[in-house]
């Protein structure tokens, strides 16, 4: 099979590796603006055609997943006598996927993610909507169990979004009953599949007890970013204590990045989520 | 000579569209072949060290891209196993089933390293769980794939394993 020729490597090969390495650096150090640019100028020219065959792609598994969610759902009806508690489950499974973009009192779309194959995607989402329909970057990027992310740059039929594992990405975070503050952000992982986050600058003498879920807190108001009410996570240890100061408490995130195939974008002023998502701020 | 070239065009094409289309259905995206860079692995082991270089260059462009989270890293990282792939090629192996496989799941191990250490974007722990976990079983599903594809394609790959 092989056609390589008989010298292995020739002063063209290596001036052309060269070449093609410089260039590698010279990107990497461009400022992150061109380097948006250009990624979109790709994924617009000779990635579009790609890019609308994966979204079909996309668009025919998801069908598929909820003609089987439907199909199931209409046969244990049939068994309702012999199941109920479990069609009770699933029918609460299904409104809770289905019903989001209903219960949302901000104006927002939907998307597919676009899933790809480098090892840092987990950090990043590609949606398939863009600036087309009302995407633009700062834009929080939810699913029906919390938040997922924010839009970081919007094109015109595509945009990428940073997930909350992203190392940049932080939020203002506060308990159902908004009696205690701090500051989520990404805490490595405590094994392959369980990517935790932190809450950062808890006032020492506030504790909170395993369990506590934390929600965005809506922190800017209408001009902030994140809309107040979004579930973040549970609380699932303490981290660490600055004796007298302030504690970080460990929270398993609601939205785990790899189960994510579709998510809500909100496009519209940032509003109060409190009473959208199941188990969330009462009385707020 | 010509028509193999065209052969192979056809081949890498096929699989960069299967990449796109046939990928979503392939389970967990942190397992699943990654058919963009097994083709430009099936071009390296065909072509000279430079022309592999410069296909690494322009298929990390594109990964980069769908993937701007470290870019430039994915450029790098794809130069570099294009060329050490055709050069390693042409000096260390024979073509062989076992061996076409190691080559494929060393390349994309290799390829995950070098985006991870030049993106330098991800934590000491999580980083370890990728480079430990999911990179080896990616690798693993790509070398099933690579292998699947040199059983296919073999003639027109002129693959005499």
């Amino acid at each position: 099979m092989t056609l390589a020729p008989d010298s292995f490597s020739s002063r063209r090969d290596t001036a052309a590796f060269v070449i093609c390495l410089v260039l590698a650096l010279v990107a990497r150090v461009l400022p992150v603006p061109v380097q948006n640019g250009l990624a979109t100028a790709v994924s617009h020219s000779i990635l579009a055609p790609f890019l609308y065959l994966q979204e079909q792609a996309e668009v025919v598994k998801s069908s598929r997943t909820h003609y089987l969610a439907s199909a199931g759902l209409r046969d244990s009806t049939v068994l309702e006598a012999l199941s109920a508690q479990a069609l009770a489950e699933e029918n609460a499974q299904l409104r809770a996927e289905l019903g989001l973009s209903r219960r949302l009192p901000v104006r927002h779309v939907s998307a597919e993610v676009l899933q790809q194959a480098m090892p840092t995607a987990g950090l990043m989402a590609r949606l398939s909507v863009g600036r087309d329909r009302g995407v633009h970057s700062g834009a929080p990027v939810i699913t029906p169990d919390g938040l997922a992310g924010v839009v970081q740059s919007a094109g015109d039929r595509y945009s990428v979004a940073i997930l909350w594992t992203h190392p940049d990405f932080r939020v203002s975070a506060m308990t159902a009953d908004g009696a205690v503050f701090g500051i989520a952000a990404p805490r490595g992982s405590a094994g392959p599949n369980t990517p935790l986050l932190e809450l950062r600058g808890v006032a020492y003498q506030q504790q909170l007890p395993i369990g506590t879920r934390i929600y965005t807190s809506g922190l800017g108001g209408p001009g902030g970013v994140y809309p107040r009410g979004i579930p973040l996570g549970t609380v699932v240890a303490v981290a660490e204590e600055r004796e007298g100061w302030s504690r970080t408490y460990v929270l398993l995130p609601a939205v785990h990045p790899a189960s994510m195939a579709h998510v809500v974008v909100l496009t519209g002023p940032v509003g109060d989520l409190s009473g959208v998502f199941p188990d969330s701020l009462t009385g707020s | 000579m010509i028509r193999i070239r065209y052969r192979l065009v056809a081949m890498l094409l096929l699989l960069v569209a299967l990449q796109f289309v046939l990928r979503p259905f392939l389970g967990d995206s942190r397992v699943a072949p990654d058919l963009l860079l097994l083709a430009l692995l099936v071009y390296a082991i065909q072509a000279r060290p430079g022309d592999a270089a410069i296909a690494g260059f322009v298929v990390g462009l594109v990964a980069d891209s769908l993937t701007p989270i470290a870019f430039g890293a994915g450029v790098f990282a794809h130069t570099c196993v294009g060329y050490l792939a055709a050069w390693g090629k042409a000096v260390f192996f024979a073509e062989s089933v076992p061996v076409s496989a190691a080559f494929f799941f060393a390349g994309t191990w290799l390829r995950d390293l070098l985006v991870l250490v030049a993106g330098r974007h991800m934590g000491e722990r999580s980083l370890v769980w990728q480079l430990a976990v999911w990179s080896p079983l990616k690798a693993l599903t790509t070398a099933l794939a690579g292998v699947v594809v040199l059983v296919v394609f073999r003639r027109w790959l002129r693959y005499r394993a």
